[in-house]
């Protein structure tokens, strides 16, 4: 049992005790879902089966049925699809790069973090699947022995980099959340009394027995796969940005892009992480769990990643007015005088000035302000893949072939879509999977409960 | 010997068993019947059990439903009997002549499974030398058109020919008098057919029989001022190329005016940098046009004041005229440089005026005659014998049909005079009152579906025909494909109608012997094969010895307020190709606007009257009613720099099948989602209005200008342009421009300076390399080994025609896409002509006047009369193409010969490759426009006739692949097979991409450039050349050449310098103080 200082605010507040920590996390799985949860499903489901129409439609007509045209063959698909793998960077960052930083307070939120990793990286893979022109053919991009005679895959191109940037990604996430839901589900199953729950439970637990050997195992697994997904986190999304940082096109050929996207996605992940996890502490009574010091701690890091983020939008404006490149002082001076003006200064108020608000406690405490900002920062930083890529291309090398770029209802429908399929998911992971990781939270309980700080017995020790 | 070989079939039969006796007799085995079969007791043990049964029929219903699963079985039928010159998979050529009406020219008509595919210019034989134009490459498409009349009509109904032909022959006899109305007809035989029937029809009794001559766009007025100043009603040759200098007022010579086939050939000729001398080309006009957008010098002026301009320059070359002289600055500056240079090169000059007014033309005639070029580069002798029309003729006769005293008998070829009158309208009305009229048009169009019989002729690709185009030549036009229809030739119809003939029926040769009969009176010594052959032969000019005599100027066209100008835009001229969606879709020269016509306006007056003046795909542009005396059209008013102040213009061509008229599925506008827009009457909404409506019949000739009044109307109009950026923004490594002087005075280095980028040297010190010296990647093994394929584009040559371009959408089956998805962007051109207009921030276009102070907020607007260039723009083939690298599945790589290939099967459509692509060429296939139903109406691929003319060379490519220019690889092959069977290497210029073949100032050049002889890699290698964007380092195969203007340029003079320095272009542009 590790225990921290006594000044430093508890973890858990009020006087839980461990079977409370079960009965919290429990109930929502165990009780009915109250009519709000209906109701959100309700809407959520309905907005994805949207987008799913929206995508049938897609696939059935065309790449066309988008507002792309000649010049500007990527906008809405990839800004989602770069969106989405940024939100997705969270909740990896929170249950490895923490874990391996002994970072207590991630214990609250790590599993909803990984569970919107994972659906956050669902709904990104989707789109370069949609957006390319012949889905059916789409399996040529992975390197399988084929008929074709020597038809082989592009190591060269940064897409091919992709898919396996982020296949790995989702599949180290998944092991990863999924491994910490074992000795949950085996806590859930053995409260289980309807005989299909129960049944349900005990195949997803594994056959979790709680013996020492098992927490041992847990324990090392858990670590190896932290040293795995660790460099994920940066390779992600540094691979993502080679899609631009690798191309010829002014705005996009930009060596900073590896670190400036990572950064961003941290932010942008950090943020989502917070809009979730207010209501859902809210929703499901879980304030004791995820309070004020969680929240202000995630803050600080959206405060520093977006520190981050906009020193890299600084530097990017310098360098191309210092490298005295006409093409590249032309496309920063574009974005933020041209037509797209307006999606560059919403980027830039959302992702530079609104962080900056987080250096005053007060504001980084209120967690009102906190929900706030976290969704203006995801506003921002759709807007900053939207900056990167529509406004680089719209306007580059040729005059001549200089456009707009305006999406049509189904570019929106399919992103609306996804948001809605991923509150689907979300939804029904928090209604039957536990929220928090409850044995996790457990082993805390004693170090850094409200509780044990408080006894006298705590006082003893030190 | 009494050994009797015994022959065996088995051991049993050597060893003779008894089992072999038995079935000996037996060789066939027993045949059970069926009811021996089910009587059979053992029957019901071998049981076949119900899970048997169930299987087997699983199985058959499975097999059968995936039998009928099948593919459509596509039948290819071979030749039974091969027919002579069709090989299948080769391609047969003929030599023909191209003549609408309109425009004139020798071509060469490729056909592959005797359909013919593809019209390109003879360069051998006819004096256009190769030459064509836009609408001549694209009218093999028209072909093709499925709402063509199949067949004789009566009544709008199809009838036999025979009934049609009894009726028409009858009223002929039986009428008072019967009126011929054409189109200027050139062919002899036809000719000689007409006055044939002149002869019987007036040898019965008075003068029956009259011949009216009618051009929709008139040139009588050259006609007419030649008849008061020579005596003769001709129009003479010009000689473009012999010309020093070269005064325009008005005339659109390369692109619209008389026969700009010639024209542009010769211009092209005359404007070589690299000759002796290059002409200079000063051109006054009002709107914008392809030749004002070549000129040296251009003065902005209405209409109305071209008399003043030749009135100028009369005067300032000595001359005396009472017509006033009076110019505004926007004009006087390049009067001064025409009158200049005019009195440099003397009779080494040649001035031409635009307009149909006969006192504008007599002034030009008169400054022609002091410069004494007639005998240099006007040849009255060898007389051009396009346009014939006497206007106040035609004015004569629509008037008397109007007022209700027509012919009983009208007869129309090549005319569609409901259209094209300014007043059609009253004449469609009165042509119900004609007893029998009788059109030979190939569709129910405005006026053929309001005559009694329309007669088909042939589609020209489907006929033999012979004309005079000049004095100097006589052409024959053959037949390339046997007749798709049942259509009959004009001339066989006269000759039929007139007693002469007999209908010969489908395969009818009585044009054909007729035809020869002329041939053979007029060259009694020539061979009609081998004529026909080259596609024509020399004819004696006759020389007339013509004598100037000054005659008074009178009729001027009066001025207004505003004034209007009635127009040919390069792809629709006319309006006889409306119905051609390749044309319709071909980007305007100029504006660059699609599948409509608009009012062209000077921004600049726009701005002050509150119109818009940008537009893009969301944002359309403001509509305003332009009214000509009580008549009006409401269209969109386009921004267009140059325009001169108070003047407008409108595209004539527009608002064909106003009544829904079944003129070509093409024809009319289309919705979203397919399927026309359709007007208040529920047919199809015509494309644009009809700018016919608004031209006169004054002096006697049909006026394209008039005074008119503009107001702005409520509401936008979408515009589908292929460019909505219209300037350079200053950059100087995409178009690059010089003048003369500097071009032979100065070192390349000032004109055309290689990209140079810093490095540091081996001690650590900045240096400058030129850009081929930085390389991330290894080169592509392209040089000195095998070919490689290379092409350079002459900016200098290139007038922007769009030759090119549907040259290439015909070669490569680029698909039409219609105006809505051009409106978003996404035409499918591999080829594409960029614009651009300098702006007030450029000394020329792409060269800053001031680096320190430049704005690109400025940058971006067209100066008020801005200098253009026209760039041709295709995939640049680059040896370090960025897009090779990014393609996941290497769809696009590069060949050994320095191609860039896309593979289309192997495409899956990620554009990333579109994306990386500095140049912006490649093409995305959005939807599948061979089926999907919004293109339909548009994409002749969706047409079962419309489809023949695919080239079977090139794939159709499917939804969701990428396309661009393949450098035509399909005749790089072509080429490459032939020269294998042959055993020899490829030899220069044996190879030609479409582009470069359909060139009419040979602008673009291909060849192999390892091959150190060959034409392609000396121009390369000339001190115009660059390549495009090539500091970026992708090293193109494509070369463009410094455009060279014959202008005095001060400021560019003081820009283009040696610097002492070398050090341009992007890297450190900004800290250039030299």
């Amino acid at each position: 049992m590790q225990k921290e200082a006594a000044i430093r605010e508890p973890l858990i507040l009020g006087h839980k005790t461990y079977h409370d920590i079960t009965e919290d996390v429990c109930r929502p799985i165990e009780d009915k879902a109250p009519k709000m949860w209906y109701i959100l499903f309700g809407i959520a489901l309905i907005i994805g089966l949207y987008g799913v129409g929206c995508i049938l439609y897609l696939l059935g007509t065309g790449v066309g049925v988008w507002g792309l045209n000649k010049t500007i063959g990527w906008a809405w698909d990839i800004t989602n699809f770069v969106w989405w793998v940024g939100i997705g960077h969270a909740g990896t960052l929170i249950s490895a790069v923490l874990l391996l930083l002994r970072q207590k307070w991630r214990m609250a939120i790590n599993r909803s973090a990984e569970a919107m990793t994972i659906f956050a990286v669902f709904m990104a893979g989707l789109f370069p699947l949609i957006h390319m022109g012949r889905l059916w053919v789409g399996y040529w991009v992975l390197p399988l022995p084929n008929q074709f005679g020597s038809l082989w895959v592009n190591f060269n191109s940064p897409l091919l980099w992709d898919v396996f940037a982020i296949s790995t990604y989702l599949s180290v996430s998944l092991v990863f959340w999924y491994i910490g839901l074992i000795p949950d589900f085996a806590t859930i199953r053995d409260r289980a009394k309807k005989p299909l729950s129960k049944k349900m439970y005990s195949i997803l637990s594994f056959g979790w027995s709680g013996r020492a050997k098992n927490w041992n195992r847990f324990e090392l697994v858990s670590l190896v796969l932290a040293g795995l997904a660790t460099p994920l986190v940066f390779s992600v999304h540094s691979i993502v940005s080679f899609d631009f940082a690798t191309s010829v096109i002014p705005g996009w050929h930009t060596t900073i892009f590896p670190p400036y996207f990572v950064a961003g996605a941290v932010f942008s992940g950090f943020a989502m992480v917070q809009t979730l996890t207010l209501i859902m502490r809210k929703a499901m009574g879980l304030e004791a769990y995820i309070h004020t010091k969680h929240v202000e701690y995630m803050n600080i890091v959206i405060m520093v990643t977006g520190s981050i983020v906009g020193t890299a939008y600084i530097t990017e404006l310098f360098i191309s007015w210092y490298s005295g490149v006409e093409y590249e002082a032309y496309a920063f001076l574009n974005r933020a005088t041209g037509p797209y003006w307006w999606a560059y200064w919403s980027m830039m108020t959302c992702n530079v000035i609104s962080p900056q608000l987080m250096w005053f406690r007060k504001l980084r405490r209120s967690l009102l302000f906190t929900f706030f900002i976290s969704i203006v920062v995801n506003i921002g930083m759709w807007f900053e893949r939207y900056v990167i890529i529509v406004t680089s291309i719209h306007r580059d090398y040729v005059p001549a072939a200089w456009s707009m770029h305006y999406p049509s209802h189904i570019d929106i429908g399919v992103y609306v879509g996804t948001i809605g399929l991923f509150f689907v998911f979300f939804l029904l992971f928090a209604r039957f999977f536990p929220v928090l990781a409850l044995n996790e939270v457990k082993t805390i309980l004693k170090g850094s409960g409200q509780s044990y700080k408080e006894s006298p017995d705590y006082h003893n020790h030190h | 010997m009494g050994i009797t070989k015994k022959y065996w079939k088995g051991l049993e039969e050597l060893k003779e068993t008894p089992e072999f006796i038995k079935h000996k007799e037996q060789e066939f085995p027993h045949q059970q019947t069926i009811e021996d079969f089910l009587a059979d007791e053992k029957l019901n043990e071998t049981s076949t059990a119900r899970r048997d049964f169930l299987k087997f029929l699983g199985f058959s219903v499975a097999a059968a439903t995936l039998a009928a699963c099948e593919a459509p079985v596509t039948k290819a039928v071979p030749y039974v009997v091969k027919p002579e010159n069709v090989t299948p998979g080769m391609p047969t050529w003929y030599a023909s002549t191209y003549y609408d009406g309109v425009s004139y020219a020798s071509i060469l008509v490729k056909t592959r499974e005797g359909r013919p595919i593809y019209i390109k210019g003879n360069k051998d034989f006819g004096f256009t030398k190769g030459a064509v134009n836009p609408q001549i490459i694209a009218s093999v498409l028209g072909l093709y058109d499925s709402e063509r009349v199949t067949g004789a009509t009566a009544n709008g109904k199809l009838t036999s020919w025979s009934k049609v032909d009894d009726a028409i022959s009858a009223d002929i006899k039986k009428a008072k008098d019967v009126v011929l109305l054409t189109n200027s007809i050139i062919s002899p035989s036809m000719k000689r057919a007409i006055s044939e029937m002149a002869l019987s029809l007036n040898g019965e009794g008075g003068a029956k029989f009259s011949h009216v001559t009618y051009d929709a766009v008139s040139y009588a007025a050259i006609r007419e001022a030649n008849f008061k100043n020579f005596g003769a009603p001709i129009i003479p040759s010009y000689d473009f190329s012999k010309a020093k200098t070269i005064v325009s007022v008005g005339a659109d010579f390369l692109s619209s005016w008389l026969l700009p086939t010639e024209f542009a050939k010769q211009f092209g000729e005359g404007r070589n940098p690299d000759g002796e001398w290059m002409s200079k080309f000063i051109h006054f006009e009002s709107v914008m046009s392809v030749t004002g957008s070549n000129a040296d010098y251009r003065g902005m002026i209405k209409p109305s004041e071209q008399a003043a301009v030749l009135a100028y320059i009369l005067k300032g070359l000595g001359g005396s005229t009472s017509v006033d002289s009076k110019l505004k600055d926007s004009a006087k500056v390049a009067a001064d440089q025409a009158i200049a240079s005019l009195k440099k090169s003397k009779k080494e000059s040649i001035i031409i005026c635009g307009s149909n007014n006969v006192g504008l033309q007599m002034l030009t005639n008169k400054i022609n005659n002091l410069l004494n070029t007639y005998g240099t580069t006007i040849d009255m002798n060898n007389s051009i014998e396009l346009f014939q029309a006497q206007d106040s003729q035609v004015e004569k006769l629509v008037n008397n049909i109007i007022a209700g005293k027509g012919p009983d008998v009208l007869l129309m070829y090549g005319v569609n005079p409901v259209y094209t009158l300014p007043n059609g309208t009253d004449f469609a009305k009165a042509l119900k009152g004609i007893k029998t009229s009788v059109s030979f048009a190939s569709h129910a169009d405005e006026t053929a579906s309001l005559v009694t019989y329309i007669c088909p002729d042939h589609h020209a690709l489907e006929s033999w025909n012979d004309l005079k185009p000049k004095q100097s030549e006589y052409a024959i036009a053959q037949p390339t494909i046997r007749p798709l229809h049942n259509t009959a030739s004009a001339l066989e119809s006269m000759l039929v109608w007139n007693g002469k003939r007999a209908r010969g029926g489908k395969d009818s040769t009585v044009a054909y012997d007729y035809i020869k009969e002329t041939f053979t009176t007029l060259f009694p010594t020539a061979d009609f094969a081998y004529t026909t052959h080259n596609s024509c032969i020399a004819s004696t000019v006759t020389p007339q010895s013509l004598v100037y005599k000054d005659a008074p100027v009178t009729g001027l066209p009066k001025a207004g307020e505003v004034e209007v100008v009635m127009y040919q835009k390069s792809a629709i001229g006319t309006g006889i190709h409306a119905n051609n969606p390749w044309l319709q879709e071909m980007p305007d020269p100029i504006t660059k606007v699609t599948w409509d016509n608009y009012i062209t306006m000077n921004p600049v007056e726009m701005v002050e009257a509150g119109f818009v003046t940008t537009y893009d795909q969301e944002n359309g542009l403001n509509i305003a009613t332009i009214t000509v005396g009580n008549k009006s059209l409401t269209l969109p008013v386009y921004p267009l720099p140059g325009q001169a102040l108070k003047t407008v213009g409108v595209a004539l061509g527009y608002g064909r099948g106003a009544n829904g008229e079944k003129i070509g599925k093409a024809a009319f506008q289309t919705k979203e989602y397919g399927g026309y827009v359709e007007n208040e009457d529920g047919k199809p909404a015509s494309i644009g209005g009809n700018a016919y409506s608004l031209t006169s019949f004054s002096n006697d000739t049909i006026e394209f200008s008039a005074i008119a009044k503009v107001n702005k109307a409520d509401g936008t109009y979408p515009i589908a342009a292929t460019q909505i950026h219209h300037t350079v923004m200053g950059r100087h490594s995409i178009v690059r421009e010089t003048t003369l002087d500097i071009f032979t005075s100065k070192d390349k280095e000032a004109y055309n300076p290689a990209h140079t980028l810093q490095r540091l040297n081996k001690d650590l010190e900045h240096e400058e390399a030129p850009v081929s010296e930085f390389d991330l990647w290894d080169a592509h093994p392209v040089e000195k080994i095998g070919h490689r394929w290379g092409m350079t584009i002459d900016l200098s040559s290139c007038i922007g025609c769009g030759s090119c371009l549907i040259a290439c959408q015909s070669e490569n089956n680029v698909p039409v896409v219609g105006k809505d998805e051009v409106r978003r962007g996404r035409e499918m051109h591999w080829l594409r002509i960029d614009r651009y207009f300098a702006s007030d921030e450029e000394s020329t276009v792409g060269t800053r006047k001031d680096k320190d102070s430049f704005s690109y907020e400025k940058a971006e607007i067209a100066a008020l009369n801005p200098k253009v260039i026209h760039m041709p723009l295709m995939c640049q083939h680059c040896n370090h193409a960025p897009c090779e690298t990014v393609c996941p599945v290497a769809a696009t790589t590069h060949s050994n010969e320095g191609l860039n290939q896309m593979t289309y099967n192997r495409c899956i459509g990620t554009r990333y490759c579109a994306n990386n692509c500095p140049y912006k060429v490649r093409r995305f296939n959005w939807f599948n426009y061979p089926s999907y139903k919004k293109f339909t109406e548009v994409n002749p691929a969706q047409d079962d006739l419309g489809r023949m003319v695919l080239n079977p060379d090139v794939t159709v490519r499917t939804r969701g692949v990428m396309e661009k220019c393949s450098l035509c690889v399909q005749r790089i092959q072509a080429t490459k097979l032939s020269a294998k069977k042959d055993g020899r290497v490829v030899t220069d210029g044996e190879f030609a991409t479409a582009c470069s073949d359909s060139c009419p100032t040979n602008a673009i050049i291909v060849g192999d450039w390892n091959d150190i002889r060959s034409t392609v890699r000396s121009s390369s290698e000339d001190k115009r050349s660059y390549q495009a964007l090539e500091e970026i380092g992708v090293k193109p195969n494509i070369w463009y050449k410094v455009k060279v203007r014959n202008e005095v340029n001060k400021e560019l003079n003081k820009l283009q310098v040696v610097k002492e320095t070398a050090h341009h272009g992007g890297h450190g542009e900004k800290k250039a103080h030299h």
